[in-house]
Order: C-alpha cells, then sequence, then structure tokens
C-alpha cells in the first residue's frame, strides 16, 4: 500500500491523482449501480443469479439432478423433506470511465482534464477496491486502445501510470467517440463519462448511443470556472482551440449576463435530455475538490456509497 | 470666436471618433476552449451588429460623450445673470469727462468698461429684442435708433470715444423718452388730451458713474430705468484743479494766477504744482497739502509779465502727482498784450461822461475820442464805423445815420432801424428794479438814483432788461449781428433847444456812475483785462472777433490740427470744434501769424468727483444702482471641462478597474 501510495504522490507532486487521505477514504466506498448487471467473474458484489456465496438467498424444493452439496440437511431432519439452500451468487461490476480528451479539456486551473483524470482514477480505486473490472479511457474514435482493464487493488499503480500517460489534443467528436467505444466494449456497466460537453455537433447522439448500450450511465459535466463566470474585458476576438472558429465580442455587462443565461440554459438542456434518458446527470466546477465531490455530490447521487 | 474652419473641425470630430471606433477595433485575441457558448450568445445580437456594437460600447458612448462636452466648450456657452425681458432697449452710455477715469481694477477706464458691458447686454438680446444707443456728456449723441442689428449696435457702441466735456443726462433723457413716452395733442371737442401714438414701453440702462446733473423736471413716463453705476468701489485717488484764473491787480500791472485744487479722495494728499507759462517752468509749489475731500486755494505771481509783453502766452498749471484722472490735472490759460481800446463818445457836451473816461483806470485801458454828433454825418465816420476802428461808441442824445461794426450805448436815444422803439416821455421816473448779475450792472446800485423824465424802451428779440422803473423798462441790452446795444431810455443832461443844460438825472453825484461806465468798457468794449480772450467748456462755442477784418482764420487745437474758418459777419467767427481742453490758436490763414489764443478748460468740480454715484436722480425718482447685478456674463465652458474631466476618469476607472463590464 506505502508503494503504491508513494508512487501516486511521487508521479504528481503538485497536483496528484490521488491524494493518501483520499485512498484511505474511497477504500471504504464502492460504486453502486441501479441496474443489476451479470458480471463475467466473481466478484465482491451480489448478482440477482443465485450462486454460490455465503449469502443466504432462499429455500427451493429439490429436484432430481440437483447439487447434493447444496441441500440443507438441517431441514431435512427437522421437516423430513429435501430442500435445495439457494445463495446469492457474488458477481464482478464493470466500471468504465471515459474522459474527454479534447483541447477544450486542457482550460482551466487546475486543468479540467487533470480534474476529470483526478475523477476516474478516484472512481476508479473504489472499483480496484472492490475487485470490479475497472477500465478508464480517453474517447477516442480509434477502433483499438491500449487502455488496461484492471481488477484488484494491487493494479493501483498501473492505473495511475495510465491515467498520467494521457494527454490532451486528441480532437474527435464526442458521437464518434462514443460510438468507438461501444464498438469496443460490449459489457455491461457503470459508465461515467467526464466531459465539458464542449462540441458544437452535439452530445445527444453520443449519449443515445450509450443509453442503447443499456449502461448505468453517469454524465460529471466539467466547466472551469472561467467558463462559468467568464473574467473578460474589452473588445475580443475569441478563438476556438479545437476548430479555429473565432467570435467578435464586445465585452458588456448585459453579454455577460447574456452568457450567464446562454450556459444554465445549455446545462439545463443537458440535464433534461439526460433525466429524460435515465442518465446521471451533475455538473461540477474544476473548483470543487475531487474528493468533496466523490463523498458528498456523487454519494447524494448515488454513484458510490 | 471660432471661423468656420474650426466649426467644420468641431463638427468632424464625433463622426471621427464613432469611425476610429470602428476602424481602430483591435481586438484582443483570446483563446477559449469552445466559442460554442459565445457564439450561441451573440447569434442575435448579429442581426444588427453595427448597432449592438454602440448599444454595448459603453466606453464608445462615453468618448462621444467626452467629444461632445469639449465642443460645447468650444462654444463658450454661458448665460447671463439676468434675463433681459421686455423687447425695447435703450442704453445711455455715459461719455462725459469723469468716464476717462482709470480706477477699475484691470487698468481701463470707465467707459470702456461700459461699452463692455453694453456690449454684453447686447449679446443677451433675444432675436425680436429691439435696442437704441445713445451717448451723452453735456449733449446727447443717438449713436443707433431703435434695430435689431445686434452687429450694428456693438459697433456703435464700440465707436463711442470718451470726451472731455461735463455731463447732462436731461437731453439724452429726452431723447430715450421719444417713443416710450409720445406727444398728447388735446381734443378740442372733448376737452381731454389724447396721446398721438401708442406708447412703447422700454427699458432704460444708464451707464454712468453717476456724476450727472439732477434732472428734476423729467417724467421716466413708460421707461423702465435702471441705473448700472460704473467705476471702483472704493473712492479713486483724485486731486484735481477745480478753478483757474489769471488776474490782473487793478492798481499796478502786476498779473497772479490763482488755482483752486481740491482733494476728492478720502485720504490727504501732497502734490506738486507747476506753473508754466510759454511752455517754460514759471513757479512750482510743491507738497501742496490738500486734506481729504477738502479744497484749498493756490496762487502764482507772475510778476511784470504784461511789461513790453508783444506776443499772446499760453499758462499751463499742472498738478504733477498723477491720479487715476489726468483731465484736472492740468488747466489752462493766455495771458495777452495789453491792448487800449477805441471809444468813440459822441455828446454835445456832457461833462461828466468826458470826466470819468480821465480817470487813471479808464485812461489806461480805453483810447478816447470824443465827437460833436455832427461828426456822424461826415464821411470819415462812415468810414471807421463800417471798418470796426472803434470798439465801442457812446451816444448820448443822438442816432447814427448808419450803426457801427461795434458794440454801442445809447443814452436817451435808441438805436435807428426800428427794432428799437421808445416811449412817450415819462415823469418822474422811480427805478423800482436793476439786474446786477448782468455784467453791466455788475455793483451798480441805483436806489438812491434820481431820474426826472425818461423815455422807457422796448428791443429787438432778445433783449434784457437791465433796469426797470414803475412807467417801463429804462435800460436794455439787446443784440444786433453779433454785437450788443445798450440803450438808456434817459439822459443824464439835457439841452434846451436854446442851448441851455438841464439835468435829468443826478447819476453822476454817485459813486454807481463811474462803475457802471467802467462796465461798459469792460464789458462791452472788450477792453476789461489782458486776458479776455474768450475761453469756455469743452464743447462750448467760442466767440472769436480778430484784430483786423478777415474773411477767414485758421484755428489750431492742441494737436496741432488746423481748421478754417469763414467769418459769419463782419469779423465775427465762430467755432464750435472745443472738444479738448487746451490752448487753441488762432491764425492768419496765409500768413499762419498768429492772432490770438484762447484757452478750454473743463474745470468741473462735479466731473472731477469720481466717487461712483448710488443712486441717480431723475424727475421724483430714485433710481438706485444695480452694482451687483451688474451682468457678468457667467462661463459655463469651464464647469463642462470639469465635467469632461469627471467623464474622462469614469471612463478610465471602468476601463481599467472594469468594475461594471
Amino acid at each position: 500500500m506505502s508503494k503504491v501510495s508513494s508512487g501516486v504522490m511521487g508521479s504528481e507532486k503538485t497536483n496528484p491523482l490521488l491524494a493518501p487521505d483520499l485512498l484511505a477514504q474511497l477504500e471504504r466506498m464502492e460504486l453502486v449501480s441501479r441496474k443489476i448487471f451479470r458480471g463475467r467473474m466473481k466478484g465482491e458484489r451480489r448478482s440477482q443469479r443465485k450462486g454460490q456465496s455465503v449469502e443466504f438467498a432462499d429455500f427451493r424444493n429439490y429436484v432430481a439432478g440437483d447439487d447434493l452439496r447444496f441441500i440443507d440437511w438441517n431441514m431435512y431432519a427437522r421437516l423430513d423433506k429435501l430442500f435445495l439452500k439457494l445463495f446469492m451468487e457474488e458477481e464482478d461490476l464493470h466500471f468504465y470511465a471515459l474522459i474527454d480528451g479534447s483541447r477544450s479539456m486542457e482550460f482551466g486551473e487546475p486543468s479540467k482534464f487533470l480534474y476529470a483524470k483526478q475523477l476516474a482514477a478516484a472512481l476508479g480505486y473504489i472499483g480496484l477496491c472492490r475487485a470490479d473490472r475497472v477500465r478508464i479511457e480517453r474517447l477516442d474514435s480509434a477502433a483499438t486502445t491500449d487502455a488496461p482493464t484492471l481488477r484488484g487493488k494491487a493494479n493501483l499503480w498501473r492505473m495511475v501510470q495510465y491515467l498520467e500517460s494521457l494527454e490532451c489534443g486528441n480532437d474527435c467528436s464526442l458521437t464518434e467517440a462514443i460510438k468507438a467505444f461501444s464498438l469496443r466494449n460490449t459489457g455491461k456497466g457503470i459508465l461515467v463519462l467526464i466531459t465539458d460537453l464542449m462540441d458544437k455537433s452535439g452530445y445527444e447522439n453520443a449519449l443515445r448511443y450509450l443509453v442503447a448500450r443499456n449502461l448505468d450511465v453517469y454524465l460529471i459535466h466539467v466547466l472551469s470556472q472561467p467558463e462559468i463566470d467568464p473574467d473578460i474585458t474589452g473588445d475580443l476576438r475569441l478563438l476556438d482551440c479545437e476548430d479555429g472558429d473565432h467570435a467578435e465580442i464586445s465585452v458588456s455587462q448585459r453579454l455577460i449576463d447574456r452568457y450567464r443565461q446562454t450556459l444554465a440554459a445549455y446545462i439545463e438542456q443537458a440535464r433534461d435530455f439526460c433525466a429524460r434518458r435515465g442518465i446521471v446527470y451533475m455538473m461540477t466546477s474544476t473548483e470543487r475538490p475531487v474528493d468533496r465531490l466523490v463523498s458528498r455530490y456523487l454519494r447524494q447521487r448515488g454513484l458510490v456509497r | 470666436m471660432l471661423g468656420p474652419l474650426g466649426w467644420v473641425i468641431l463638427g468632424l470630430i464625433p463622426p471621427l471618433i464613432l469611425m476610429l471606433y470602428f476602424l481602430k477595433l483591435k481586438r484582443t485575441p483570446l483563446e477559449v476552449p469552445s466559442t460554442y457558448l459565445w457564439t450561441k450568445t451573440i447569434e442575435d445580437l448579429h442581426v444588427n451588429s453595427i448597432w449592438q456594437r454602440l448599444r454595448n460600447s459603453l466606453l464608445l458612448l462615453l468618448q462621444l460623450l467626452l467629444a461632445l462636452l469639449l465642443i460645447l466648450a468650444c462654444l463658450g456657452p454661458g448665460c447671463r445673470g439676468e434675463k433681459l425681458l421686455g423687447n425695447r432697449f435703450i442704453f445711455l452710455i455715459d461719455q462725459s469727462a469723469s468716464m476717462a477715469a482709470v480706477d477699475l481694477p484691470d487698468g481701463e477706464t470707465r467707459l470702456e468698461f461700459a461699452k463692455r458691458e453694453v456690449s454684453k447686454l447686447i449679446d443677451s438680446m433675444g432675436p425680436e429684442d429691439t435696442a437704441m444707443v445713445i451717448s451723452f456728456s453735456n449733449q446727447a449723441n443717438v449713436q443707433q435708433s431703435y434695430t435689431r442689428n445686434r452687429a450694428l449696435l456693438k459697433r456703435k457702441v464700440s465707436a463711442i470715444k470718451q470726451t472731455q466735456r461735463s455731463s447732462d443726462i436731461s437731453e439724452a433723457l429726452v431723447a430715450a423718452s421719444g417713443l416710450a413716452n409720445p406727444g398728447r395733442t388735446s381734443d378740442r371737442e372733448t376737452a381731454r388730451d389724447v396721446q398721438v401714438a401708442d406708447a412703447l414701453s422700454a427699458r432704460l440702462f444708464v451707464f454712468s458713474d453717476g456724476a450727472v446733473t439732477a434732472v428734476p423736471n423729467f417724467s421716466l413716463g413708460n421707461l423702465i430705468p435702471e441705473y448700472r453705476p460704473i467705476g471702483g468701489l472704493d473712492v479713486p485717488y483724485n486731486v484735481g484743479i477745480t478753478a483757474f484764473a489769471i488776474n490782473d491787480d487793478r492798481d499796478t500791472t502786476s498779473l497772479q494766477a490763482f488755482a483752486q485744487i481740491q482733494n476728492f479722495d478720502d485720504q490727504d494728499h501732497a502734490v506738486d504744482v507747476e506753473l508754466y507759462v510759454d511752455g517754460e517752468i514759471h513757479d512750482v509749489q510743491t507738497d501742496f497739502t490738500v486734506e481729504a475731500g477738502d479744497l484749498r486755494g493756490i496762487s502764482f505771481d507772475l510778476g511784470a509779465l504784461l511789461e513790453g509783453l508783444e506776443q499772446t502766452l499760453p499758462v499751463r498749471l499742472e498738478i504733477k502727482s498723477p491720479d487715476v484722472y489726468e483731465i484736472d490735472n492740468v488747466a489752462f490759460g493766455v495771458v495777452q498784450p495789453p491792448e487800449q481800446i477805441r471809444v468813440l463818445l459822441v455828446t454835445r457836451n456832457n461833462p461828466y461822461l468826458k470826466f470819468v473816461f480821465e480817470t487813471d483806470l479808464l485812461a489806461r485801458r480805453a483810447r478816447f475820442e470824443v465827437q460833436e454828433p455832427r461828426f456822424l454825418e461826415t464821411k470819415e465816420y462812415a468810414e471807421k464805423a463800417t471798418l470796426g476802428r472803434y470798439d465801442l461808441v457812446l451816444f448820448d442824445q443822438c442816432v447814427p445815420p448808419i450803426m457801427p461794426e461795434s458794440n454801442t450805448v445809447f443814452f436817451g436815444s435808441v438805436p435807428p432801424g426800428g427794432q428799437w422803439s421808445a416811449m412817450e416821455k415819462q415823469f418822474p421816473t422811480l427805478v423800482i428794479d436793476t439786474d446786477n448779475t448782468h455784467p453791466v450792472m455788475f455793483n451798480v446800485q441805483m436806489g438812491n438814483v434820481l431820474i426826472v423824465e425818461s423815455t422807457p424802451v422796448s428791443g429787438p428779440l432778445g433783449n434784457v432788461p437791465l433796469m426797470e422803473s414803475t412807467s417801463g423798462v429804462l435800460m436794455a441790452v439787446g443784440p444786433r449781428d453779433g454785437y450788443e446795444d445798450l440803450v438808456l431810455g434817459f439822459s443824464i443832461l439835457e439841452y434846451t433847444p436854446d442851448g441851455e443844460e438841464i439835468y435829468n438825472s443826478d447819476w453822476p453825484n454817485h459813486l454807481s456812475f463811474p462803475l457802471f461806465i467802467q462796465n461798459i468798457v469792460t464789458s462791452l468794449g472788450n477792453g476789461g483785462s489782458f486776458n479776455e480772450a474768450e475761453g469756455t467748456q469743452p464743447g462750448g462755442l467760442v466767440r472769436i472777433k480778430p484784430k483786423l477784418p478777415m474773411k477767414k482764420i485758421t484755428i489750431r487745437n492742441p494737436l496741432g490740427q488746423d481748421a478754417n474758418l469763414s467769418a459769419r459777419a463782419e469779423r465775427q467767427f465762430v467755432y464750435g470744434k472745443t472738444e479738448m481742453t487746451g490752448i487753441y490758436q488762432v491764425l492768419e490763414p496765409d500768413s499762419n501769424r498768429q492772432e490770438q489764443m484762447f484757452a478750454i478748460n473743463l474745470l468741473d468740480s462735479r466731473e472731477s468727483d469720481l466717487s461712483v454715484r448710488k443712486k441717480l436722480e431723475i424727475g421724483y425718482e430714485e433710481i438706485a444702482g444695480t452694482v451687483e447685478t451688474v451682468p457678468e456674463f457667467k462661463q459655463y465652458w469651464t464647469w463642462l471641462v470639469f465635467v469632461s474631466l469627471f467623464v474622462l476618469v469614469i471612463e478610465w476607472f471602468i476601463y481599467n478597474r472594469r468594475v461594471f463590464i
């Protein structure tokens, strides 16, 4: 553990992906899915399937061919009838974290991309602790990815290493990237999409792909403080960092107010879109610490407990 | 204030700012995560982006406001502290001598200040207002009658010149009241008097220092007067000469100059007084102290200046200590060589008259010739009379065929020509009144004089009765072509047809008789004194009588400018351009030989008193001066510049502190 944490600490001194005290906090949490999924491997969570675990589920009458090991002999002694003891099967959970790697995520202090990585790391660590299958990807339209699928606490180091290797500057549309992701991964589970939703082609189709996959989707909308409350003056020529588009503005209080209204409407629209489709939407600012976001806001939203 | 080019440049500034604003826009590039939201934000603003830009640019609006304020400031807006009400204005501007005083803070004369004030008032007139400008000294000049042309009014105001005359506002008031108080005429049928025209009331602004005579007999009527006292608030320092005379001692030939020096200040002052004769300093009195508000006489002995004097000499008395009012620091006089006048006495044998002319004083002053009445018939008389060889002719009970070109005195007869007439003989004659103000009757007491018979006389138009009896006028003086005829309606000694002498009066036994004859010689014979050359105040008329008959003379004024005069009557010239104080020379036109001189002096203590009168008396009204509301042109451009500065500060603040944007 100490080795791992030192690695985590050493990698990014100024702004570590995971702070040691956060790690301790995260170890006590687990990821919660509102849907019961069927894992491939035995995990640490109950499955709907009855199976081999220690947790009792129910009894049923013995029928020919049942495994004799599950007969409740105590019941037979008392009632002289054969009952089969059913146990809850414990399964693992697929946890996907998708980080938007577009250039717009570079903005903010700390940058949205770093924030997204921190959040993904925190959630991923929770998953690792609970022996879930954790896969963190940067949104990419490529057919394949080098993102590892991790399981078990021991893989924290790999996860952190991978996250640190991720870099911003991959300009592909959200829809394309989600589509590629859907094609690559077929498993069910929890998906946390961390993005700033700054895609001029829109985010709706991308989310529809996810909904179609029947994943438990969480959308973390990350915005930097200058985006929420712009602190600019004068006559400006705004340059879009992604597509080089520009907008000329003369800043006035009225314009700022109008921008805020537009942003609020945009957020409201996204929230509404998500709510209709069973996606949990959450807007956060990079100013909000990751630990608070996880321990408080995401717990409220039911992603962790 | 600004030429057309200036206006064009001023007018171009706001469009220029707008243009620069659009052209300038050196927009600062700023990289943002996405222009998505911004584009959405300004989407609707793109529709009419120019106006949106304008609307959104507080800084531009502030700049435009700043430029506008500065332009307004350049226009020099201002307004008068008072508004001129009414439509007709009359500006009365005092141009008398006292307005030349330099007692205002910025070193301008009172007249200049008054002119400036009037110009300001003219500026504040509405487009429909009409105004009239009258300047006055001891006479009124209508500089400009009613007009709406403000430029013309201002030009006329600025053309008003300083005079050295005294002040008399009454003529100006009459000129001003013309339209305001139209004449009235009486309607016989209704026994009412009606106005001949509608009265047009006007506001009358009097710009004066108030040193004017009170005008008791004037009704302002529809004139609304406003008196603007002009002058410093403190009593200015002025010590001046208010009287000056050169007199001879009656018994000797020595001359003395007398002057009266008056201090109008509220502090004592010591002045140096210098007397110049013929341009050279003659006498000086240093540190002549005059107490505050007091006056003191000063005399200079000119000594035996008259002895051997052949040329007329100019005399100048000067106060050497400078003060705010210079006109009264100098007084002028003239000393003429003594000259005996030629007197002709035509009498049968009047020993009293002959006797009087033999006294020392008269013998010194007059060359005396006695002739019998038959002399009047001779050619010699006709020649001498028409050539004006005599200065004075006395006719004792005789009538000349032609009147001489000189002043005359008639005892017991009337001049020919029908203008004079005598009544029937009256008896007895009691003198009841004499006019002792006339120079002829000066000091002549007739109370105890007996007159037996008299023929009361009546003279031509303009005659002045000098002695009246119970039965009529006994003595009168009347004009004749520039000469004067003194007619006595009684004789002293009468003759019976057989040549016997009868005394008609005991006047010769009284002291008053030689005095009377002396007065006649002095006043009518112009033989009174050495400096009889007639002087007057500035603006007055001077009658000049050269010693020899001339058709033309040249008058040289103190500035050295010559003016030619033609004779009005034989040997009579009238000169009216006596605007300046000083010595005027009378020259023969061809030879430029100096004939005589005369002095023009103001010597007016009212003009010299420079204290500003608080009120003006016109008729029964007392018009208090409105010193504090002497219209100040309130300049607002400084305020505009202040506001502009404030706007600039706000702009700067907004731009730098980003408080608002």
